[in-house]
């Protein structure tokens, strides 16, 4: 249960990503490249890969960030899950069971995680920049992005992040450091200025 | 041969001197603030007396303080700054290094970790609920930070137990600090322990300056910071400035004020010389004596010592306005004043207050030295020539003889009814308060600094909380979990974190028949993931694999046990006890919990109520001491002693009556201003009752001097901002007016 915090945090930093854009050099390039409406919605196909399980655990559902009030996370195949994410509280439903419901004050790094998050969404990337180390190119109007924890600790437990994508963050590839993989492709996104 | 003597105590005071000058030079003379060493040592529980030591000990010496700003990484930088100051004096402050609890040390302890939420869980919830768990965290877009793979924890009981345990603080590390957020700031927390001990005034001398540098120096980083500081040395520095200031003022005015007054009524500088000189050895030598004997002397020690100078002057002023007698026929009334005053003092020795017994030693001693002073002294220096009362003086003294005198007929007897109704109705209406609280008096900036941090730590409350007793450790641990149940919430407990052996047993039993029994969640998760019973059975025998039974003395093993350690008490004496803290105010009763081997200690009412039954016994001690002191006078006065103890008796009834009508609550301390109220009225009972034997000894004039004087230093004492002292002061304020008004309506009607 509250195990999914954790995750869920993690996931957090994943959206926040995927939904804006990034300081620094190449970086700043990628940015102005990434579409900055308000509200971005769209598909994903999340693919896992285990140690210890032998088969790729596959799933799919929509998913919505909106700069003011927050992200929906809904994952709809094998079996239906909603994660909700506002400035100050997470909760997971499973079917129509709230399972979990985290507010930043039960756990002050829900809070420190949105206000990364919603000040990335405002166009403050001092934050986030902060938090990892940026290094990102550009080819043929696709860019990818790979991010590393600054804090030892941290990136001991993330392991490695990369982005791609051109517009919008189109597949996001985590190597953890035990050696579980996931990859994460967005589809069909669109803005609703 | 009165030379002779004279110059033997020359001699000592000059070896006092010299011993003071060593003192100081030495930089020896510490002094104790600490308000609650006034209370005697609790000798009825000794765990419970241990138990509040031990919390008292782990908090004195911590001095936590919290920057904030808006923008973490100015408080991040404010704190540095803070920090390169503080650690120039690695001698005086340590500062407290974060470093990262490995939680991997409980991996072989988890099958019998749970939180009681997770055994409501598995008790009541059905199988499919934990699947159903497993798979949204097997699906959950990352699996991200978690101890291990997937399969050592696959429906999170572990991560929930680890997470449960982090949430009894909201402080984080962040960036190698500690982070706690706040409504608008982010918050750097920095813990340091004082290196030498907080009541020490050299300590707060130099501690205190380190600090307002720090602060500055943060301040000077960003000045929007906001800064919160909490420690014992704080409030304890705040107190023993106040009483610095308080005891400079009282000594100068009412030094000043006796200065002016003896001009009046000598217009000669030398017995303003001579009542100082007095004063100051009476002074020297209490000092002397005390921080010998006691090596540490309590800073209300002192104050009270300042109030000695308003008895010790009763000597000086009566030798001095009775100068053209022989020094023979003064004798009987100064022995019998000092007797008097040390025979009331006797009865605060007897006291269990530690603090009482120093004032009473201190007090005591002054006056013999201050009274050694007149009786070897003031011979050689005083002659019928050379001290001369002033003609404003003599009419003064002149004007007893048309005050009104008590006689038993029918005016006599109204009066005495009126005063027994007005006393009658003034006691009747008298309440009592014994709060400790009452007796201090934090600035109300130290005391919202407090109240911000506990809110932003969400401390638990260090004066309240459940003792928990037992014959083993582990019958302590199984009480705790007892008294957990019936908590519910709120709490910070070592069984949180170490199960009894008992309960560790039955989380692992739930756990093996709750999900990894045969076609149980388990093995319905291993065939949703596509996975065989071989695999099934792998994770199960890892997972049971991870059931070592976890005693406090592993646990205390680890680093993560560092800052629980102040919860468990161990072996005292024969039994084994630990602390359940409590957090916030908005609890349950906590007096309605009767669990055997559990009991409730709250620290603030237990040391009021020590206060209450002190009051009363200081009570008695003062009625022992006037039928002590009556005894004493009958030897010398027979049918007329009476007369002498009237005085003090109606000023201190007339006082409590007052009190009732003003509805100010009778305190510990008001009553021990009764007991000075008695040494002084027995004096002035004593100068009148010696003028019917000794005419022209100007009486009256002694009184009048004494009782002006001594109002003078103890009616400051009533201006204290410390509250005890106020409460003093304030009573001797009205018994002194009263008993100076009193004292001549009883003297005798008719000579020798």
């Amino acid at each position: 249960m509250k195990k999914f915090m954790k995750k869920l945090i993690f996931s957090l930093l994943l959206l926040i990503f995927s939904g804006s854009v990034f300081a620094s050099a190449p970086i700043a390039q990628i940015q102005a490249m990434l579409d900055k409406s308000p509200i971005l919605c769209g598909n994903f196909n999340q693919t896992k890969t285990l140690i210890g399980i032998s088969k790729p655990l596959l799933s799919n559902g929509t998913f919505c960030v909106n700069a003011k009030t927050g992200v929906v996370w809904k994952t709809l195949h094998p079996f239906p899950n909603t994660v909700k994410l506002t400035r100050d509280d997470i909760t997971q439903i499973q079917g129509n069971q709230t399972v979990m419901q985290l507010s930043a004050q039960q756990e002050p790094v829900v809070k420190m995680i949105n206000s990364v998050l919603f000040s990335l969404l405002a166009g403050d990337f001092s934050q986030l920049d902060k938090t990892f180390i940026l290094n990102g190119n550009i080819k043929n109007n696709t860019w990818h992005v790979s991010l590393v924890a600054r804090d030892k600790a941290l990136a001991k437990v993330i392991g490695n992040i990369t982005l791609d994508g051109n517009t919008h963050v189109n597949k996001v590839m985590i190597h953890e450091s035990n050696g579980d993989q996931t990859l994460i492709t967005f589809s069909d996104i669109k803005n609703h200025a | 041969m009165r030379k002779c003597f004279a110059l033997i105590w020359l001699f000592i005071i000059i070896l006092l001197l010299a011993y003071n000058i060593d003192l100081i030079k030495n930089k020896r003379m510490t002094f104790n603030t600490n308000i609650l060493s006034l209370l005697p040592a609790d000798q009825q529980d000794p765990v419970i007396q241990t138990a509040t030591d031990h919390m008292f000990n782990a908090v004195s010496q911590q001095v936590a303080v919290l920057i904030g700003a808006p923008n973490w990484a100015d408080a991040s930088r404010a704190a540095d700054a803070y920090l390169a100051v503080i650690k120039t004096h690695p001698d005086l402050i340590q500062t407290t290094q974060y470093s990262n609890a490995d939680l991997t040390a409980f991996d072989k302890y988890r099958l019998g970790l749970l939180t009681l939420n997770q055994e409501e869980l598995l008790k009541n919830q059905p199988a499919s609920y934990w699947t159903n768990i497993a798979l949204g965290s097997l699906y959950s877009p990352v699996i991200g930070l978690k101890l291990g793979t997937w399969q050592d924890d696959p429906f999170g009981l572990f991560s929930g137990w680890l997470q449960a345990r982090a949430q009894e603080t909201p402080v984080r590390p962040r960036d190698g600090k500690l982070f706690v957020a706040g409504k608008k700031n982010n918050y750097a927390v920095i813990l340091m322990t004082l290196q030498k001990p907080a009541f020490s005034m050299s300590t707060q001398k130099t501690v205190m300056p380190l600090l307002n540098q720090a602060e500055q120096a943060a301040q000077s980083s960003d000045p929007n910071i906001k800064i919160i500081s909490t420690g014992v040395i704080l409030h304890a520095a705040a107190a023993s400035n106040e009483a610095h200031k308080e005891m400079s003022t009282i000594a100068v005015g009412s030094l000043l004020g006796i200065l002016l007054l003896m001009w009046l009524a000598f217009r000669s500088f030398k017995p303003l010389l001579l009542i100082g000189l007095s004063i100051s050895v009476g002074c020297l030598g209490a000092f002397s004596i005390c921080e010998y004997l006691l090596g540490e002397l309590h800073v209300l020690t002192l104050v009270f010592g300042a109030s000695l100078i308003g008895i010790a002057q009763d000597y000086a002023i009566y030798y001095l306005c009775s100068a053209h007698q022989e020094l023979k026929k003064l004798w009987p009334g100064l022995i019998l004043t000092l007797t008097a005053a040390l025979v009331g003092y006797t009865g605060l020795a007897l006291t269990p207050f530690p603090g009482l017994q120093q004032m009473a030693l201190f007090s005591g001693l002054g006056l013999i030295f201050a009274w050694l002073t007149v009786i070897l002294w003031f011979p050689i220096f005083v002659t019928p020539n050379t001290i001369k009362v002033t003609n404003l003086a003599k009419k003064f003294d002149n004007s007893l003889s048309r005050w009104p005198l008590f006689r038993f007929n029918k005016k006599g007897l109204l009066i005495i009814l009126l005063f027994f109704i007005f006393i009658s109705v003034g006691l009747f209406k008298l309440t009592v308060s014994d709060d400790i609280r009452s007796l201090q008096n934090p600035s109300p900036h130290l005391v919202h600094d407090q109240i911000k941090f506990s809110q932003l730590l969400n401390a638990p409350t260090l004066v309240q909380f459940y003792l928990v007793r037992g014959d083993s450790e582990q019958m302590v641990l199984q009480r705790e979990e007892a008294l957990k149940l019936q908590l519910k919430t709120g709490y910070q407990a070592i069984s949180d974190w170490v199960p009894s052996i008992q309960r560790q047993e039955t989380n692992q039993l739930l756990i093996k028949q709750k999900l990894l029994f045969n076609h149980g969640p388990l093995d319905s998760l291993a065939q949703h993931i596509g996975e065989n019973s071989t695999w099934s059975q792998k994770v199960k025998n890892n997972l049971l694999k991870s059931s070592t039974l976890l005693t406090p003395e592993l646990f205390f093993n680890m680093p993560a046990s560092q800052p629980l350690k102040f919860l468990w008490l161990g072996k005292i004496n024969n039994t084994y006890a630990s602390i359940v803290a409590v957090r916030g105010l908005n609890h349950v009763t906590h007096t309605d919990v009767t669990l055997q081997g559990v009991q409730w200690v709250d620290k603030i009412s237990a040391i009021s109520s020590v206060l209450g039954h002190y009051r009363k016994y200081m009570g008695h001690v003062i009625l022992g001491a006037y039928g002590a002191i009556l005894i004493l006078l009958f030897t010398r006065y027979r049918f007329k002693a009476w007369r002498v103890l009237m005085p003090p008796a109606l000023a201190s009834l007339s006082t409590l009556a007052i009190f009732g009508f003003l509805g100010i609550p009778l305190e510990l301390f008001h009553v021990l201003a009764l007991m000075l109220i008695l040494g002084l009225g027995v004096d002035y009972g004593i100068f009148l009752q010696e003028q019917s034997r000794l005419p022209n000894n100007q009486a009256w004039l002694t009184i009048g001097l004494s009782a002006i004087s001594a109002l003078l230093s103890f009616g400051l004492l009533g201006l204290s901002q410390t509250p005890p002292l106020h409460a003093f002061g304030l009573t001797m304020f009205l018994g002194l007016i009263l008993v100076g008004l009193i004292a001549p309506i009883f003297r005798n009607t008719n000579g020798y």
